[in-house]
C-alpha cells in the first residue's frame, strides 16, 4: 500500500460525518490543506504588511516581491483596465502557489492535483470572465464569436468552432494545473519506490534522479501557479477589451 | 565617497534592472511550460465538441451522427487555439 504511487491521492474524511441532503460536505484531508494554505497566505501577509519599514525584512520583502509580481503582470498582459480586479487575480494565484508548495512537502496531500478543486477555481473564472464581458459590453460581447472578415457562408461554421473554443476555456485550463501536479507527483513517487526495491547497490540512480525531480517539481509548482493567472489575465483581457 | 560616482553608480544599477526586466519579458515561461498549454487546448477543445455532440445526439435521437460532427469540428476548434496562442507568443 504504502508503494502505490497513487495513494497518496486518496481523500479521506477527519472527523464526523456532515451531510447536506444528499451531498457529504464532510471535512477531509483535502480541505484541510486548503485551510492550512489559505491560513499561510494570511500569515505571510499579516507579518509582512505589519511593520512598514524603508529597509524590508525577509516577510516584508516576501509580501512586496508577489504584490509587484503580481501587480506587474496584470499591466502587462491585461493593461491598465484590469487593476481593478488585481485582488481577484492575486487572490487566485497565491492560493494556487500555496497549495502547490504545500504539495511538495513529504506526507502532505496535494490540493491541485485533484481536477474537481482545479475545475472548480477555473470554472469560477470562466463564468465570472463572461459576467464581467457582458456587462462591460451588453449583448456586443457575442461579437467575440464573429471574427472580421469571414465572409457570410462559412459564418455558421465559423461561430460553432469558436463557441467551441470559447468553451474548451476552463477544461483547459483545470486539465493543465491537475495534469501537471498529478503527473509530477505520480512520478516522484514511482522512482522513489524504485530506490527502496533496488536497494542499496541500485539505488543511488533513482535516488539522484529523485532529487532532480524535486527541484524541477518546485519549478513547475511556480510555474503552474504562474500560467493559471496569466491565463486568468489573457480571458480578462478578451472581456475587457474587445478586439476582434 | 563623492556625490558624482553615487549618481553614476545609480544609474549603472537601473540600467541593469531595466536590462534584466526586458530579457524577463521576451521570455515569461519556460518551454515546458508552452508545450504543455499548446497540448492541453488541443485536447480540450476536441473533449468539448465531443460532450457537446454526445448531449445534441441524446437530445435529438440522431445517435450517431452529431458526435462525429461535433468530434471533427471540435478538431478544427482545438487547432485554431493552438494557432492563435502560437501568434500570441509572437507577439
Amino acid at each position: 500500500m504504502a508503494t502505490n504511487p497513487m495513494h497518496q491521492f486518496e481523500v479521506y474524511r477527519i472527523g464526523p460525518e456532515i451531510k447536506l441532503g444528499a451531498i457529504d460536505i464532510s471535512f477531509t484531508n483535502a480541505s484541510l490543506f486548503m485551510v492550512i494554505s489559505s491560513f499561510a497566505i494570511l500569515l505571510v501577509f499579516n507579518l509582512g504588511s505589519k511593520k512598514n519599514s524603508v529597509i524590508p525584512n525577509k516577510m516584508q520583502l516576501l509580501a512586496e516581491l508577489s504584490y509587484t509580481f503580481v501587480s506587474k503582470m496584470i499591466s502587462d498582459t491585461a493593461g491598465s483596465k484590469a487593476k481593478p480586479y488585481f485582488s481577484f487575480i492575486f487572490s487566485i494565484f497565491m492560493f494556487v502557489l500555496f497549495c502547490n508548495m504545500f504539495g511538495m512537502i513529504p506526507y502532505t496531500f496535494t490540493v491541485t492535483s485533484h481536477i474537481i478543486v482545479t475545475f472548480m477555481l477555473a470554472a469560477f473564472i470562466f463564468i465570472g470572465v463572461t459576467i464581467i464581458g457582458f456587462i462591460k459590453h451588453g449583448l456586443g460581447y457575442l461579437k467575440l464569436f464573429v471574427p472580421s472578415g469571414v465572409p457570410v457562408v462559412l459564418l455558421p461554421l465559423i461561430v460553432v468552432i469558436e463557441i467551441i473554443s470559447y468553451l474548451s476555456r476552463p477544461i483547459s485550463l483545470s486539465v493543465r494545473l491537475f495534469a501537471n501536479m498529478m503527473a509530477g507527483h505520480t512520478m516522484m513517487k514511482v522512482f522513489g519506490g524504485f530506490v527502496i526495491s533496488l536497494g542499496i547497490i541500485g539505488g543511488w540512480l533513482p535516488l539522484s534522479f529523485s532529487v532532480a525531480l524535486t527541484g524541477l517539481e518546485i519549478l513547475v509548482a511556480f510555474l503552474q501557479a504562474y500560467v493559471f493567472a496569466i491565463l486568468t489575465c489573457i480571458y480578462l483581457n478578451d472581456a475587457l477589451n474587445l478586439h476582434h | 565617497m563623492p556625490k558624482q560616482t553615487f549618481k553614476t553608480r545609480l544609474e549603472i544599477a537601473k540600467n541593469k534592472i531595466s536590462k534584466k526586466n526586458l530579457y524577463n519579458n521576451k521570455k515569461p515561461s519556460s518551454s515546458i511550460g508552452t508545450a504543455f498549454k499548446m497540448s492541453t487546448e488541443l485536447v480540450s477543445a476536441v473533449a468539448v465538441g465531443t460532450i457537446i455532440g454526445f448531449i445534441l445526439d441524446k437530445t435529438f435521437g440522431t445517435k450517431p451522427w452529431l458526435i462525429l460532427i461535433f468530434f471533427f469540428v471540435g478538431v478544427v476548434a482545438g487547432i485554431m487555439n493552438v494557432i492563435k496562442s502560437a501568434k500570441n507568443m509572437q507577439k
